[in-house]
């Protein structure tokens, strides 16, 4: 080992060696000149002479490197030659088990490099380390104002953006892109330059753009929109309905700001007030709708960065306060604004996929554990196998270590073979589990580079594998003993003690595979249970209809009439049942609240902002009868109920709850309060209870208003349609040519509450799948290996057992003989699996819905798949040694 | 002043032996190693560089010596090699192994 580690030493320094040996044989040279000068010989004859005598310098030089070297290859190659002839011998092994560790591997790189994507990577901006996000989320465009008049005072540039989702089509169905508004010198504080055209610049964002109304694209977004057209500068694109020219196309990998999201079409923020008119937010300090990210100066740290934006906290807050609500002034901006790092840039889904990807990584290394552990189970089977041989070659003088390093480079041609392999399968699983990630609300798009992080993580997986697959192989080594196998003859009753390491190996797997089946138990519950959450309407036959009243030149206060004739000529359809309209949709994740809420004449609150606000929504007349919500008391909605008529509310029972209104809650008086005053609902009925953010939140307090006495109504309406689910496409079709026909210039898009409950419960769909199909694995893995320990058992005690059978014992001895050695390894890896699944549960604990971490139900189904599978791995090979014909093995032995 | 010997005409092995009974009484560079087995062996023995190196290459590799440069006696730059332990060890068994080898093939040149 020494020699090869001064091969090694030699191999990285070997131009100093060369150089070395040819001042030495130089040295040498001159020795020999000064002995001949010192015989008589005059000075130049002697170095002629001298230099005559040393021959092929050259020749020397190359000889010695081959005495380092090439014997280093060559017996490298030599062990990779025999390593190769070995496992080629046994095809069915290699494959099993190149193809387990190509899973293995694959599937943790695969989920690595989407925490790479997500999580690690740097933006592909310029010094993206200089970079800061300006914390908690949202900021109106005032605020944003006052920052950039100050940004080069306080850092070297800052850029705000603001997420949007742009219709592009002309009319009709909407078909939207992710995009953005963002600031005018948002590429160049970030350092992005263009690959076609030019980038946005301040200009575009003024008032009087000189190229009118432009956008920027993304290089997917021409590739794929324009087939990566050459004339794409200057194209016009339609962008809600406004028309904008491309003037410059984004680089390649450049998605923005924000990971996991592709914005495909960046506009200047000059053109918000072109799409939304009069409702444009650039001047409103309520709408908190944009993020902020500074550059810092070169040296400037984050502390001296914060402290320099707190220092001039006082103005902003004082320049844009003018319009905010009396209840908010007292909190305005007075929380200390904070800067923290950005150099990996922002995502929603951090929050989100952090966790669950962790947990899924470790799982997967679980999962890979085992699969090497089976590895090394069959690599130590082979070993045995190969006992006799082993035991002749060392006796032939063939080294212990040398045969250990053969079996160790057997083990490494199997982990690279599956690694190379495992990238193959991990860069198309990542792909397919990123799109996993999109819902109908975000389009997931990841880089997912496979840079010197994801490679570099790969190959540490490899190496882990050959030293876990092929150490257990070395040691069982041990037990091999030269000239052993020559002595024992063949004959003779094989104990116990060799199947050791193969025993501890199988109970190790036992015990991993108990903790990927109990989480993948857990996993499974809690989506199930989060699938069977009560939602309080009836969501199979709905159909959803976003309406956009904004596409549209039509005056604000006609977008009552409009919707409700875009609703009647729905509902006019005879494949519709019942068509109504609500300001917002249920089960979106977020909604219309209310934030000071009082009964009758009882004080008004001060702001509530926690979850459990209550909920607001306005309907149509006959919109609970169109979702499948009962009233339960009262009146619904009627066409009376209008502007200029008396307010009145519908609320729930979760409300009357929640406000105490007992028995006769109709006739009370509920008090919403709004900026200047507040507004007096008189109820009129009350409903069944439902689901509004999400079903997991659970029953909300929500109030029902008209949608008729809501003026102006908002830029979007939802419109329900209630007809036959197996219709849908017929019914969509229908629909669509009846609104668009009713109203040329409405823009609309079709949803489904299957789409909003997925959006929901993503994550845990995602866990739920994944653990489940690596709990799967591992039980497969531990049950061959289970079987293989079980089978060699019984192959190699055939004599003893032949003997037994022959001096009377029965076969059901037999198989409880087996069942009894399986028995105990079961056990075992069940009690430390136990142990493990116990003190995982901390871990699991936050990611389960109404299940406990600590499951006693799962934990013992887990236990019991397992026992199942140990059972029916070890019948197989039981039941053929209770049928051994005892005579023919006596014969035979 | 040729070179008589070549690595093929010895015993394999052989030269390294010799080489690592000629640094047994103390550290000598490459021409020292030659000069010495030469005056030892009565100007039989004429090592040259081409067979000389590639052999105190085999012992370095194999950790039996190591390898230090220094000033040799009429103040030229040279590289001394000195025996190591394991070089002391191995030295002691290959000669045990030479001799019995050099008795067996007498035997059997002896024999009729």
């Amino acid at each position: 080992m020494s020699a090869l580690l001064r091969r090694l030493m030699y191999f990285l320094d070997r131009s100093r060696h060369d150089a070395d040996l040819r001042d030495e044989i130089e040295a040498h040279r001159a020795h020999r000149q000064d002995a001949l000068e010192r015989d008589g010989l005059p000075s130049d004859a002697a170095e002629w002479a001298s230099q005559r005598a040393m021959g092929n310098v050259v020749l020397t030089v190359e000889d010695v490197r081959d005495v380092w070297v090439s014997r280093a290859v060559d017996q490298l190659w030599q062990d990779i030659r025999i390593a190769v002839h070995g496992l080629r011998k046994n095809p069915v092994f290699t494959l099993v088990a190149i193809a387990t560790l190509a899973l293995g591997i694959g599937a943790n790189t695969a989920l690595f490099s989407i925490f790479n994507g997500l999580i690690m990577r740097p933006l592909p901006v310029r010094d993206p380390s200089r970079l800061a996000l300006l914390l908690d989320g949202s900021w109106s465009y005032p605020v944003w104002a006052e920052i950039r008049a100050r940004e080069h005072d306080l850092f070297d540039g800052a850029v705000a953006w603001a997420n949007e989702r742009f219709d592009m089509s002309r009319g009709g169905q909407s078909a939207f892109v992710d995009g953005a508004h963002v600031s005018g010198r948002f590429f160049e504080v970030l350092g992005v330059s263009a690959v076609r055209g030019r980038v946005l610049t301040p200009a575009d964002d003024g008032a009087s753009a000189p190229d009118g109304p432009v956008a920027v694209i993304s290089y997917r977004f021409w590739r794929g929109y324009f087939a990566g057209a050459d004339d794409v500068i200057g194209r016009r694109i339609t962008v809600q309905r406004r028309a904008f020219t491309i003037v410059g196309v984004m680089p390649p990998g450049f998605f923005g700001v924000d990971v996991g999201r592709m914005t495909d079409v960046m506009l200047p923020f000059a053109a918000e007030p072109l799409m939304r008119g009069q409702e444009s937010r650039l001047a409103s300090v309520d709408s908190s709708w944009l993020n902020m990210i500074v550059r810092r100066k070169p040296g400037q740290s984050l502390e001296q960065a914060n402290a320099a934006l707190r220092g001039v906290q006082p103005q902003i807050r004082v320049a844009t306060m003018s319009g905010i609500s009396a209840t908010r002034v007292a909190r305005y901006l007075t929380d200390p604004l904070t800067l923290v790092d950005a150099a990996t840039g922002r995502s929603s889904l951090r929050s989100d996929f952090e966790r669950p990807l962790v947990a899924m990584i470790a799982a997967v290394g679980l999962l890979l554990l085992v699969a090497c552990t089976n590895i090394a189970s069959l690599l130590v089977a082979r070993v045995l196998a190969r006992h006799r041989e082993l035991s002749v070659r060392m006796a032939l003088g063939g080294s212990r270590g040398r045969l250990a390093r053969l079996l160790f480079t057997e083990s490494l041609i199997v982990a690279i073979a599956g690694a190379a392999l495992g990238l193959v399968f991990a860069r198309w699983s990542s792909a397919l589990l990123v799109r996993q990630l999109s819902t109908w609300e975000s389009d997931v798009s990841l880089e997912l580079a496979l840079d010197w992080r994801v490679l570099g993580f790969s190959v540490a997986l490899a190496c882990a594998s050959a030293i876990v697959a092929g150490v257990a192989p070395a040691l069982g080594l041990r037990s091999v003993a030269a000239g052993e196998a020559l002595k024992e003859a063949g004959r003779g009753l094989a104990g116990d003690r060799r199947f050791k390491v193969r025993g501890t190996l199988v109970v190790a797997q036992i015990a991993m595979s108990l903790m990927l089946i109990t989480a993948a138990g857990l996993f499974l519950r809690s989506f199930a249970s989060l699938n069977q959450l009560p939602l309080g309407f009836v969501p199979e036959p709905l159909l959803i209809a976003e309406l956009d009243l904004q596409a549209s030149a039509a005056p604000i206060d006609q977008r009552g009439p409009r919707a409700e004739r875009l609703r009647a000529a729905a509902a006019a359809l005879p494949s519709v049942r019942s068509a109504s309209l609500s300001r917002v949709p249920l089960i979106t994740g977020g909604g219309w609240g209310a934030n000071r809420v009082a009964i009758d004449n009882g004080a008004m609150p001060v702001e509530d902002l926690s979850a459990n606000r209550l909920w607001r929504n306005a309907t149509t007349p006959g919109w609970f009868d169109t979702m499948g919500t009962p009233l339960v008391n009262g009146r619904d909605f009627t066409d009376a109920d209008r502007v200029g008529a008396p307010l009145v509310a519908i609320v729930n029972r979760a409300f009357v709850a929640r406000y105490q209104l007992g028995q006769q809650p109709i006739g009370r008086t509920v008090r919403i309060g709004v900026s200047n005053g507040e507004r007096r609902y008189e109820i009129v009925g009350v409903v069944g209870d439902s689901a509004y953010t999400e079903p997991r939140d659970g029953m909300m307090a929500t109030m029902y208003v008209p949608l008729a006495q809501i003026q102006p109504l908002g830029e979007t309406v939802i419109l329900t349609i209630n007809a036959d689910r197996s219709q849908r496409a017929a019914v969509e079709r229908e629909v669509a040519a009846a609104l668009t026909r009713t109203d040329p210039a409405i823009a609309f898009v079709f949803r489904t509450f299957d789409q909003f409950i997925d959006a929901r419960v993503t994550q845990e769909r995602l866990i739920a799948m994944l653990s489940s199909f690596f709990g799967g694995l591992a039980l497969l893995l531990a049950g061959i290996g289970l079987y293989g320990i079980v089978a060699q058992a019984v192959r190699t005690r055939r004599g003893e057992i032949g003997l037994r059978m022959a001096l009377g014992a029965q076969p059901s001895g037999i198989v409880r003989l087996v069942f009894h050695r399986v028995g105990v390894l079961v056990v075992a890896g069940l009690t430390l699996g136990l142990a493990g699944s116990l003190w995982a549960a901390t871990f699991l604990g936050p990611l389960l819905f109404q299940v406990g971490a600590r499951d006693p139900v799962t934990l013992t189904g887990a236990a019991g798949v397992l026992v199942a599978a140990g059972l029916l791995a070890a019948w197989v090979p039981a039941r053929r040694a209770a049928r051994l014909d005892p005579a023919m093995v006596l014969r035979e032995g | 002043m040729g070179l008589t010997n070549t690595p093929s005409d010895l015993l394999p092995g052989t030269l390294e032996l010799l080489i690592l009974k000629a640094l047994k009484p103390g550290a000598k560079h490459g021409y020292g190693i030659v000069e010495h087995l030469r005056v030892a062996s009565d100007d039989v023995l004429r090592i040259g560089e081409s067979a000389l190196y590639p052999a105190l290459q085999r012992l370095l590799l194999n950790g039996w010596v190591k390898a230090e440069w220094g000033t040799s006696e009429n103040n030229r730059r040279a590289r001394y090699y000195t025996l190591t332990a394991a070089g002391r060890r191995q030295l002691a068994a290959e000669h045990a192994e030479f001799d019995r080898m050099v008795s067996v093939i007498q035997r059997v040149l002896a024999s009729t």
